[in-house]
């Protein structure tokens, strides 16, 4: 198993990862416009309407794959961040660093399509419903962490202060999301619960798991471009940028 | 007492910290004006209906000395780093995280407890009942050196950064999100008649939690805002 | 220079190099500092003198390269009491007085015997200003107040970064003898100072960094 640490390490070398990115990003794009395209017509095609909402539980085809990334990226930013911030490597930096907007997006359309789905289900457009609120909390803490990176006039300073930020909003985010429900309980809010995907039929499932296996290969593009050209700013004096610019220029 | 010691390292940025904010006193009224502004304006904003009042005071006086410990962070490291004293207390031997945690007790002492002092004729201009005021007290005593504790790990981020008031809030608004909800929840409990303690323990708990690891944070906090 | 590793370096440096944005702005550095010895680090304006007395100090992060305090790879818990270091920001609370501003250095850093702040605020030539707030005293009495931490605290290897900035010329004389004296006493001292001229005594070692 020696190889797994070495190829790390070899990945991890800005011009190694560019070239891999280069190679997995096309990949990525394609399978995510393939899959969001199975997935949607899946959803809005032929699963059947929800017996009690009707057509508007169609909305959690993006709601819920949106939900589960604003998580999952906050969860890679902090491992990346925990390597930033321990062994300074600098393909960590960018990768926490270029998945906070994309993660701040998810989060976006996450809180969006909450409140256009809360309409018709609740009567009004937004409700302090406890995970609607720590979701709210989530962007608050990604806006967060972008802001504290661009506030430095050194990036990788910046980068390592963000990650620290990252790492401090883990510890943090549990304990928002548990004292956010028991505020909730505390003053008895709305009562209805929407659905979990748990409960859902077979026909309405398949079409969510692949949108959200579709929103996991936009991310992975979206983050080897990103990371991409943040390499190729960071490395600007680097001989291999330098050679690279030659070659395209040509 | 043996100086260059861990006691006399801690004495004497205790000392200092107190004795310049005591030669700058004007500063101190800062925040607490402040909070009597902010909260003589939501009568005006609300009515003046007392019933109404009474059920926002003890939210609104919390967030209240919340936002004015928010403006009171930045001069938490700012003079310091600008003057080159933090050089020097990140040099000295001592552990960093121990002499931040009297940096970080100063600061509570000259901004939040003036703070807690007037927190409760603020909340009786709001019409809270007496026992809840207590109560109100009592959360504050616990939520403010939380909240002190965990603003300055996140004023050691940015102490390497131009002035950042809004920032600062705005990293600041996730952490204390449950700090303010047990607050609240513990005083709104009391106003209603019910058993307040258990948000305040909860707390309490925090609290003493912080107060191991929040100056540890803050040094790393601070050693990677300052190294270029 | 040979002797990096020899147990009569007290301070020395093997290959330091400190980055920015991917450019060195120093290094890789090769350096030893003896005791009874004085170093003069050369170089223009942002050649990497004050970079390389921050890295030397701890504050900032060698990219590569090992400092070695006593021929032992340095550990920045230990050394800490051992280096003092004069930036160009003094280190002064304005609102304080010199002798309070002492008191806490002292506090932190620990006091020689046999010496109080108060003489040493006399040796320094601030006889009279002991109870002056700082931010009324004039550029080259802060410098001197901030120069009286030098009397009192009993750290070995000095870290001066332009210390004759803003002095006159009995500042400068007081630089020397207290520099002197240092080393007399086997202490060692870096000393940062741009350009051409130093005001220097004797024959120091030579460090040159160029932009």
């Amino acid at each position: 198993m020696k190889w797994i640490p070495l190829w790390m390490h070899q990945l991890s070398s800005p011009p190694t990862f560019y070239r891999f990115a280069s190679v997995l990003r096309p990949w990525c794009i394609a399978l995510a416009l393939i899959l969001t395209a199975v997935g949607l017509y899946g959803g809005l095609v032929t699963a059947p309407a929800d017996y009690q909402q009707g057509d508007a539980f169609r909305i959690i085809y993006i709601h819920v794959p949106s939900a589960e990334m604003s998580l999952f990226i906050y969860g890679v930013m902090a491992v990346a961040g925990f390597i930033a911030v321990v062994w300074r490597l600098k393909l960590a930096e960018s990768v926490a660093m270029q998945s906070a907007p994309i993660g701040a997006a998810f989060t976006f359309i996450t809180l969006v399509t909450g409140s256009i789905w809360g309409y018709p289900t609740w009567g009004t457009w937004w409700t302090w419903d406890a995970r609607l609120t720590s979701e709210l909390v989530l962007l608050f803490l990604y806006l967060g962490v972008i802001g504290l990176y661009h506030a430095f006039e050194d990036r990788r300073q910046g980068a390592r202060a963000a990650a620290f930020l990252v790492l401090v909003g883990v510890i943090n985010l549990p304990i928002v999301h548990y004292s956010v429900q028991w505020w909730h309980t505390l003053h008895q809010g709305t009562t209805v619960r929407l659905f979990g995907p748990s409960k859902m039929e077979a026909d309405m499932l398949w079409p969510l798991l692949v949108m959200m296996l579709a929103s996991k290969f936009y991310w992975a593009a979206s983050l080897c471009g990103r990371v991409r050209t943040d390499l190729l700013s960071l490395e600007s004096g680097k001989q291999w940028v330098r050679a690279l610019a030659e070659r395209e220029g040509r | 007492m043996m100086p260059g010691s861990l006691r006399a390292a801690c004495v004497a940025v205790l000392r200092r910290d107190l004795l310049l904010a005591w030669r700058r006193r004007g500063d101190i009224a800062l925040p607490v004006l402040y909070a009597l502004i902010v909260t003589t304006l939501f009568p005006f904003a609300l009515g003046p209906n007392d019933d109404l009042l009474a059920r926002v005071a003890g939210g609104v006086v919390l967030v209240t000395v919340l936002l004015a410990m928010l403006l009171a962070f930045d001069a938490l490291f700012r003079p310091d780093l600008e003057d080159g004293s933090l050089e020097q207390l990140m040099l000295a031997p001592q552990p960093l995280a121990l002499l931040l945690g009297m940096k970080i007790l100063a600061h509570w002492v000259s901004t939040a407890l003036p703070l807690i002092v007037i927190a409760p004729i603020l909340a009786s201009m709001l019409h809270l009942p007496a026992h809840a005021n207590a109560v109100l007290v009592l959360a504050l005593l616990v939520a403010t050196p939380l909240l002190s504790l965990l603003g300055s790990v996140l004023v050691a981020l940015t102490a390497g950064t131009r002035r950042s008031g809004m920032l600062l809030a705005l990293m600041l608004l996730p952490l204390c999100v449950p700090v303010v909800i047990f607050a609240a929840g513990a005083v709104s409990a009391a106003q209603e008649g019910l058993p307040w303690i258990a948000p305040i323990a909860w707390l309490g708990a925090a609290l003493a939690l912080m107060l191991i690891l929040a100056p540890l944070a803050c040094a790393a906090a601070l050693r990677i805002a300052i190294d270029a | 220079m040979t002797a990096e590793n020899s147990p009569s370096a007290l301070l020395a440096a093997r290959d330091l190099t400190f980055l920015r944005q991917d450019e060195p702005v120093f290094g890789p550095l090769d350096f030893a500092l003896r005791a009874g010895e004085v170093v003069l680090v050369e170089g223009d304006n942002g050649s990497g003198k004050t970079t390389l007395m921050r890295v030397v100090v701890g504050l900032l992060h060698a990219d590569e390269g090992t400092l070695y305090l006593d021929g032992a790879p340095l550990d920045r818990d230990l050394a800490r009491g051992r280096l003092l270091f004069l930036a160009h920001h003094l280190g002064l609370k304005a609102d304080l007085s010199p002798l309070e501003n002492l008191r806490i250095a002292i506090g932190l850093y620990g006091c020689r015997e046999a010496i109080t702040p108060q003489q040493a605020l006399h040796t320094v030539g601030l006889q009279g200003y002991e109870h002056e707030p700082v931010r009324q005293l004039s550029a080259g009495q802060k410098k001197r107040s901030a120069l009286a931490r030098l009397l009192l605290v009993p750290a070995d290897i000095w870290l001066l970064d332009e210390p004759f900035a803003n002095l006159d010329r009995e500042g400068i004389a007081l630089v020397n003898r207290l520099i002197e004296r240092h080393v007399a006493e086997g202490g060692a001292a870096m000393v940062t100072s741009h350009g051409a001229v130093t005001f220097l005594h004797g024959e120091p070692r030579r460090l040159r960094l160029s932009a």
